[in-house]
């Protein structure tokens, strides 16, 4: 064991070392400094989603549904919903598919069943030409459907899904810059009839009180909730930057598969090198009882370490290089302002997954020199 | 004396360095075609070809939140030489909860600039009121066939809509990562208004007119808008489904430019040219130089006892250096060669498993001369200063 020892800072004392430590050393750089940019990159725009308006806009849908237009809840829930307290607009609506009849001809189209419509144009902001429906036998249209099938104010459509059939008169066409510009809007009574009264809705939509804390209006709406529904936000900047950085980052680990394997490579090189310039040193060690399987020991352990320690001198190359070159940049160009740096977690993957692709790029040429007779030096 | 008869030069040992060449060059090659492939997609994206121009907003730090008026698409399409006016709304959503671009469009004049073959289903049309086509791309990450529906959520505005597959296309461009719906939606999403879009590509026959000359017009419109006309019908009956709303607008809030060189000056605000791109991929390869070096030196030292005898019987280090050269290089093309083909190989792979995608967009593979030609020049010159700095005894 103390032979081994003895061995191995002898080996370690050779002057290839210091080149095998910093040729890891580098390639580890390359894989520290794309890391350190791209958490940079990463959490800019985290924080830039982060600006989104907390009290936007959410729904309820049915868990299991794969639309709008075949989900179905428990308009119960909305009341349950107002007296939170917590919100300042809670609007159940049925939405439906159906066919559409007008003097033109017939056309798909869908319907949204409210309970207020005027109260509904008003959460859409939106500007009608004519009046709100205020029966069960009146509608408005959006302007985008009625241009495309060129229905005015005044005309009498007729509904039908199944085999349930409704007529309604358009009292007005109202423009809301939604997509509702694209359907029809009846009172939910309407809505039910067509569906043939399963009296349930579509969703609930709801918006949370500006003074009201968000967090706790979401946790106390969350218990509410039955098993069957699930509750979104409509506007999705964090889980859209989420899933583009995860895109980036994502690459950014497959690539480095790339920097590990000249990595491996690199320490095949390594191992190589030295049982080749060790000869003397090697063939001294067997001759003093050195057995192969230390002798194989010694090899790995020496270019594990080797690659130890170029890896802890890499990421700090990798890190403190992209930090210099910013503040640089920085210097030349002060509006960009870049601040890169290493999470703990990633460092020590680095370090792990540099060694453990050291230890397989040096196993042959490890496993070689046992087999090596050192007498003699085959030409 | 001719050393080039004597193979003292083991196949074995040169497996050394052709190792470590092949892993630099697979690297330098992978990081080389994915940075060019990201350039050449991104400065692509608004089209190829000198006759595509961008109208946009030349203030806005991103194209898709630009805003231009949207009339000035109709405008620009009756002047002399415009082959095709497309207004688009380009917008990112979630589209089943996948990060997506989804593109706002009226169908008949995208498709002059940007020709779709409808692989299922059936083509967009403006009228399609809650219908998209989905890019073959998209339909695939997203396990959606025709009919099936969607539910589109906004990222710059809260907006959500129940939209239908009516189809799904090829485009053989970064279009294939993207749906594509009627502009009015692009508009909701983007929470625009129906007088505005996010840029209108135009395209032109460069014999007839001229960016400067549709520049023109804009800013002539720009002091004096034309006032709509009456009972007279403009446009096409399917374009009058989007309400048409003349903008007043400042001449600096517009800009007009080749659609490529736009694409490309905003990579240049960042410094991403691709001689940047270029520099980054051949600093990649450098550093891993020393190994190179290191490999060469090796099979050097594991043949001291052939070179020492050729050094008896008279051979000089000059001629030595020089036949190990000359026997070594035709292996460093080898290798090189080797790297570039699993450069391409593992590039193939990752971009078949949406491995590779910048904003929801795939990364298009192209085998680059230049990088090609680059590589192989590295590793030829790298193997040839590490023999040449060998200390042969």
């Amino acid at each position: 064991m103390s032979g081994t020892l003895y061995g191995f800072k002898m080996l370690l004392r050779k002057t290839g070392t210091a080149t095998a430590v910093l040729s890891i050393a580098l390639l580890v750089a390359i894989i520290a400094s794309t890391n350190a940019i791209a958490n940079y990159i990463a959490s800019q725009t985290q924080t830039l989603s982060k600006l989104v308006n907390p009290t936007g806009t959410y729904l309820i849908l049915n868990k299991n549904a794969t639309a709008l237009t075949n989900s179905r809840i428990n308009p119960e829930l909305a009341t349950q919903l107002n007296n939170t307290n917590q919100l300042s607009h809670v609007h159940p609506q049925k939405l439906l598919t159906t066919n559409l009849t007008t003097h033109t001809g017939n056309a798909t189209a869908i319907v949204r069943g409210v309970n207020n419509i005027r109260a509904y144009l008003n959460l859409r902001n939106a500007i009608i030409n004519g009046t709100a429906a205020e029966n069960l036998t009146e509608a408005n249209i959006g302007i985008v459907l009625a241009n495309a099938l060129s229905i005015k104010t005044g005309d009498e459509i007729e509904l039908t899904l199944d085999t349930a059939h409704i007529k309604v008169k358009i009292t007005g066409i109202f423009r809301s810059q939604t997509q509702s510009d694209a359907e029809i809007i009846i009172p939910i009574e309407t809505a039910n009839k067509l569906a043939g009264n399963d009296n349930t809705v579509s969703l609930i939509e709801f918006t949370i009180k500006e003074d009201a804390n968000t967090q706790e209006a979401l946790n106390q709406i969350t218990q509410l909730l039955p098993e069957n529904t699930k509750l979104i936000q409509t506007q999705q900047l964090i889980e859209f930057t989420q899933q583009t950085n995860m895109q980036t980052l994502t690459f950014l680990n497959v690539w480095s598969i790339a920097v590990y394997a000249v990595v491996a490579a690199a320490s095949y090189i390594t191992a190589t090198r030295l049982t080749a310039e060790s000869n003397y040193e090697l063939t001294m060690l067997r001759a003093l009882g050195t057995k192969k399987t230390q002798l194989f020991t010694l090899v790995l352990t020496y270019t594990a370490t080797t690659a130890l320690i170029g890896s802890l001198l890499g990421v700090a190359l990798g890190t403190a290089g992209t930090q210099t070159a910013s503040t640089i940049l920085r210097w030349i160009k002060p509006t960009i302002d870049i601040k890169p740096y290493l999470e703990p977690e990633q460092t020590l993957q680095t370090l792990l997954l540099t060694l453990s692709s050291s230890i397989i790029g040096c196993t042959y040429p490890a496993f070689k020199s046992t087999r090596e007779k050192y007498m003699e030096q085959p030409l | 004396m001719k050393l080039t008869g004597f193979r003292y030069l083991k196949k074995q040992r040169i497996l050394t360095l052709t190792l470590i060449l092949t892993a630099s060059s697979m690297l330098f090659s992978l990081t080389a075609f994915s940075l060019q492939g990201f350039y050449r997609g991104f400065t692509a994206y608004l089209g190829e070809g000198e006759d595509i121009i961008a109208i946009y907003n030349p203030k806005t730090r991103t194209h898709f939140t630009s805003l231009v008026p949207a009339y000035l698409a109709e405008k620009i399409s009756m002047l002399k030489g415009v082959l095709a006016s497309s207004p688009e709304a380009l917008i990112p959503c979630t589209v089943n909860g996948e990060a997506l671009f989804l593109r706002g469009i009226i169908p008949k004049e995208f498709t002059k600039l940007t020709p779709l073959k409808i692989l299922e289903g059936n083509m967009l049309e403006l009228a399609d009121v809650n219908s998209i086509i989905l890019g073959k791309n998209a339909a695939q990450k997203l396990s959606l066939n025709t009919n099936d529906k969607v539910l589109v959520l906004g990222v710059l505005s809260d907006r959500y809509l129940e939209l239908q597959v009516k189809g799904i296309f090829t485009s053989n461009s970064a279009m294939d990562d993207e749906v594509l719906a009627p502009l009015y939606v692009g508009q909701w999403l983007r929470r625009a208004d129906y007088g505005q879009v996010t840029l209108i590509r135009v395209k032109i026959d460069r014999s007839q007119i001229s960016p400067s000359d549709i520049m023109e017009m804009i800013a002539k419109e720009a002091s004096e808008p034309t006032p709509p006309t009456q009972g007279e019908e403009t446009s096409p009956p399917e374009e009058t489904i989007i309400p048409q709303i003349i903008v007043r607008f400042k001449i600096e809030d517009v800009g007009v430019e080749e659609a490529r060189k736009f694409m490309k000056n905003y990579l240049d605000r960042y410094g991403l040219t691709r001689e940047a791109l270029l520099v980054l991929s051949t600093a990649v390869f450098l550093f891993s130089s020393i190994s190179i070096a290191a490999a060469a030196k090796t099979v050097i030292t594991q043949h001291k006892g052939e070179i020492a005898v050729l050094r008896s019987v008279g051979a000089s280090k000059k001629l030595l250096k020089r036949d190990i050269l000359t026997k070594l290089l035709p292996w460093s093309l080898i290798a090189s060669t080797i790297g570039i083909t699993l450069a391409a190989v593992a590039f193939k792979i990752i971009q078949e498993n949406s491995y590779l995608q910048v904003l929801s967009h795939t990364i298009p593979f192209q085998l680059d001369p230049l990088v090609i030609a680059l590589n192989i020049i590295l590793s030829i010159t790298l193997v040839s200063i590490s023999v040449l700095r060998e200390r042969l005894e």
